[in-house]
């Protein structure tokens, strides 16, 4: 064969795959989303929001402060570290186990990058004026929500605005130092009135329109108000700027603007009475429980939407009472009596604890046990469950045991006033029959019939979790969901991060706080009963007389925990307030112990600490929290928190 | 005669596997040993660039007034010492250990240089600032570690605990213990009430305190109770019975309404063993 022939097939060959190659070398990798992509259309735009608000830190069904953000596995949910509840998998004072940094670093800089990306493509993509706007007050909300996550737990965090690049700046350009606190926050104020400003009336369920940014500023402005009057710690790095703290002539002015902001939602937003009606306990409690499930109410401000079985999470399972559990998982949250002696309409002492004797010192006896409770507060009864109420059209059987002793004459106290030792353990115990565990022997009752020692659902003596306390939680526990349904990973109700109660609240606590500092323009205290009774009616709980009768911040923070427990907003507050290390200082958490009497045929309470003497102890320093070690060594600037 | 025929031919068999066996093990062991000497040769240039640190910082904190060493506890709730290394920078990472629970401190593996050492404890910090952050006095030392450096810290303790006699042991299984809480400074912006005194009781360690102690039998007394016991004889008893097969540790702890480093911290008297076997 002659070499020409090969030479003329292998430039030919060379020609074909080189010519056709020559348009373009540098081309967009195919598999990278590009900017032109998301910034090209409303529907590339509504992507990047979509990601934006998965990662928005709100701390709803699938928030734990051990585990952070996003997580399924929710048995030890905030409401057990704050006094709420307890749950048997926490047996002391936490705080949040997880550095909430780099995440919100990640999150603030794809804001950033969208507040600088998107003008630029405003005329390529031919969005209109109104839509950008939109779109960027958005960005500007979930900044302020963000920078308000860490400013809560850090004090003063470096503040970035811009995009940083990384490798063309240079890394002393990247280590930003941490802004002074005042500063951080006046900074979310201003992030919150630009959203307010540009932000639509109303926008897509899920998303923010202009009153969620201004309830948003108001929760955010009481906080940095609270830092101001009530934080005894300080830290200053080597220029003096005030990493932690406050300066307390600071508080009424963040007062004013969370009084200011929560005042502009008024008219637009109302609190859920669709199915209240005047002294009507029943109406009400079940007003109270749909005002969590109905997608229309008028008091959603701002929620966060789940959608079986693309988004979903487990807050049915963890928390369903033990005697509707198939998976494997229940009763971890069980409100202390601590938290149930908040509320009214229950036999309570002089000094408000709950009163389970009569007269002569003996227990006072109940036919039902749902008679003890039957002048509680609605919002009560729709917040836990009480022993022997209803839940999915089943009796929620909880009791600790049988009294088996001589009734006549009356019952004397079981143990002590204080005991911490178990009814086993107590010279009681021969005078009662109970269960170690769910798995039960029926004990034969004086008339013949059977009846298990303990409840179905607790409590349980061997076994702590269910009913630990005596109760278990209701609120947001979809009363309509199938109970063989209760799995992991089944439940899609809405979670309210922001509903009107709370703007209100907001507004009460601010408009106190500005009358106790003397400040005039407005009658504030006027307005902050108004609030309140507002509160009080819807929740059927007894009303402020009038103005002159509310003397005291702790009424305002008392309807607060009332109102907004198990909503993961108490331990925030319990913190701002400077409070919480009072609360738990070697605090053991107290029970309603429910017996049955079977020479009576009555029921009676036993009021006591609850059997485990789990200790509170809060650690002080908690109050401003730890900042990841690993980012510390990444900048010398980043100076850690006080004690650390 | 069948029987032994077939053994013997197992046995053969079986020789036959083992060589097989012995053959992939000499091949196994050629394949690791060339692993190890590629690894190994590749590594075998230093193990580190820095000697480990090896210099000491050893001292105590004691009361400017008794010369008495600040009782504590261990851990960061306790005394911690801050040190800064100046040698390489001015806005260095700080870093931490913390005093033994008699006040004294000892670590042995300092690097060299020159540092700023300030204890945080309970009692009047070294470095006070004002409102706008301005620092208005500084009793931290600056000094070179290198070999065996000593230092002595004298600081005014927000609070003295002493021991008024001897515990008691009860016969229910309680021990009952007096003693009495002074102020340890007069400085004025230190005089915050007085929150918490507490009985700490272990059953297994001398190493008592608010980060050790047993919380079915400590007893804590707090609010307005414990800042009108200032200067009295306080008595404590410890709470519910405890078994009588074993000794005890006790030790009481007081503090006041004053954060140091974010923490409120107890100011000790000594740990005392209650003998009982």
């Amino acid at each position: 064969m002659r070499p020409s022939r090969y030479n003329t097939i292998i430039l030919s060959l060379a020609l074909l795959f080189t010519v056709p190659a020559c348009t373009k070398l540098d081309v967009p990798p195919m598999n990278v989303v590009q900017d032109d992509d998301i910034f090209g259309s409303p529907n590339g735009i509504a992507s990047y929001m979509a990601r934006l608000y998965g990662q928005l830190p709100i701390q709803d069904f699938r928030y734990t402060p051990r585990r952070g953000f996003n997580e399924f596995w929710i048995i030890d949910p905030f409401p057990t570290i704050t006094g709420e509840a307890l749950s048997a998998n926490q047996s002391s004072a936490e705080t949040e186990a997880v550095y909430y940094w780099g995440n919100a670093y990640a999150l603030i800089r794809d804001i950033n990058y969208f507040i600088k990306t998107l003008p630029t493509y405003m005329e390529a993509s031919r969005f209109s004026q109104e839509d950008v706007d939109h779109w960027l007050g958005e960005a500007y909300f979930m900044r302020a929500v963000t920078y308000f996550e860490l400013a809560k737990r850090y004090g003063g965090v470096p503040i970035v605005d811009e995009v940083l690049n990384f490798p063309e700046q240079p890394i002393e350009q990247l280590q930003v130092p941490r802004s002074s606190e005042e500063a951080t926050y006046n900074h979310i104020a201003a992030d919150f009135d630009q959203a307010w400003e540009l932000l639509p009336e109303s926008n897509q369920t899920g998303r923010a329109n202009k009153y969620a940014a201004a309830g948003f500023k108001s929760r955010a402005m009481l906080f940095g108000g609270s830092i101001a009057k009530y934080n005894e710690i300080t830290l200053f790095d080597n220029e003096n700027s005030r990493l932690c703290g406050i300066p307390a002539e600071r508080a009424a002015d963040f007062f004013k603007q969370a009084y200011d902001a929560a005042k502009l939602l008024e008219g637009h937003y109302s609190l859920y009475k669709n199915g209240w009606q005047a002294d009507d306990k029943e109406a009400q409690y079940q007003n109270y429980v749909d005002l969590f499930f109905d997608e229309e109410s008028p008091e959603n401000i701002f929620v966060k939407q789940y959608g079986y079985p693309e988004s979903v999470h487990g807050y049915d399972v963890y928390n369903i009472p033990y005697q509707f559990q198939v998976a494997g998982y229940s009763s971890s949250v069980n409100p202390t009596l601590d938290f149930v002696e908040l509320f009214d309409g229950l036999p309570k002492t002089s000094d408000g604890r709950i009163e389970v004797y009569d007269a002569a010192g003996k227990y006072e006896l109940y036919d039902n046990q749902m008679d003890f409770f039957a002048d509680a507060e609605p919002r009560l009864r729709a917040t836990i469950i009480f022993p022997g109420d209803q839940l999915k059209n089943e009796t929620v059987e909880i009791w600790r045991g049988i009294y088996t002793g001589d009734v006549a004459g009356g019952i004397d106290r079981l143990q002590p006033v204080g005991a911490r030792t178990t009814y086993e353990n107590s010279s009681a115990a021969s005078r009662l029959v109970t269960s170690a565990v769910p798995q039960q022997e029926p004990h034969e009752l004086p008339d013949g019939t059977l009846m298990n020692p303990a409840g179905r659902s607790g409590r349980f003596f061997n076994f702590a979790a269910p009913a630990l306390t005596g109760f278990s939680v209701r609120k947001w526990l979809n009363p309509d969901m199938p109970p063989a349904l209760v799995v992991e990973n089944r439940s899609d109700q809405t979670w309210i991060e922001l509903r009107y109660a709370e703007v209100l609240l907001n507004r009460a606590e601010a408009a106190y706080e500005l009358a106790e500092a003397g400040e005039g323009g407005a009658d504030y205290l006027g307005d902050a009963y108004e609030c309140i009774r507002q509160i009080q009616e819807r929740a059927g709980a007894d009303i402020l007389p009038s103005p002159a009768a509310l003397t005291s911040i702790d009424i305002i923070r008392k309807e607060r925990r009332k109102e907004l427990s198990f909503e993961n907003k108490i331990w925030w507050d319990l913190k701002r307030w400077r409070i919480m290390d009072d609360e738990q200082n070697g605090r053991t958490y107290r029970a309603l112990m429910p017996f049955y009497a079977e020479n009576a045929e009555k029921w009676f309470f036993d009021d006591r600490f609850e059997e485990r003497n789990a200790i509170f102890t809060f650690d002080t320093r908690w109050y401003y929290q730890q900042i990841d070690p690993g980012e510390i060594t990444k900048s010398p600037n980043l100076v850690q928190n006080p004690g650390y | 005669m069948l029987n032994d025929y077939s053994n013997h031919q197992r046995l053969h068999l079986t020789t036959k596997k083992q060589k097989n066996k012995q053959m992939k093990a000499k091949k196994i062991i050629t394949y690791v040993l060339s692993g190890l000497l590629c690894t190994g040769l590749f590594s075998c240039q230093k193990l580190d660039n820095y000697a480990p640190p090896s210099e000491t910082l050893q001292g105590r904190v004691i009361d400017k007034a008794t010369k008495a060493p600040i009782q504590t506890e261990m851990g960061d709730r306790g005394i911690r010492l801050r040190l800064l290394e100046l040698s390489w920078s001015d806005n260095p990472t700080p870093y931490f250990f913390t005093c033994m629970q008699d006040g004294t401190f000892n670590n042995t593996k300092i690097f060299k240089g020159n540092y700023n050492v300030v204890p945080q404890g309970p009692f009047v910090p070294l470095i006070l600032r004002d409102g706008n952050g301005d620092i208005i006095t500084d009793e931290s030392q600056t000094v070179d570690i290198e070999g065996v450096t000593d230092l002595t810290f004298e600081v005014e303790p927000f609070l003295n605990v002493e021991w008024v006699g001897e515990p008691v042991l009860n016969d229910n299984g309680s021990i009952t213990v007096q003693v009495r809480v002074t102020r340890g400074t007069a400085n004025p912006d230190f005089q915050q009430d007085v929150t918490e005194i507490a009985l700490f009781i272990n059953s297994s360690s001398y190493y008592v305190g608010d980060n050790n102690y047993d919380n079915r039998y400590t007893v804590r007394i707090t609010g307005t109770e414990a800042n009108g016991s200032v200067g009295e004889v306080v008595t404590l008893t410890t709470q519910d019975s405890f078994s009588m097969n074993r000794d005890y540790y006790v030790r009481v702890g007081a503090r006041i309404d004053y954060n140091v480093e974010g923490a409120q911290r107890f100011n000790y008297n000594e740990p005392k063993k209650v003998a009982i076997l």
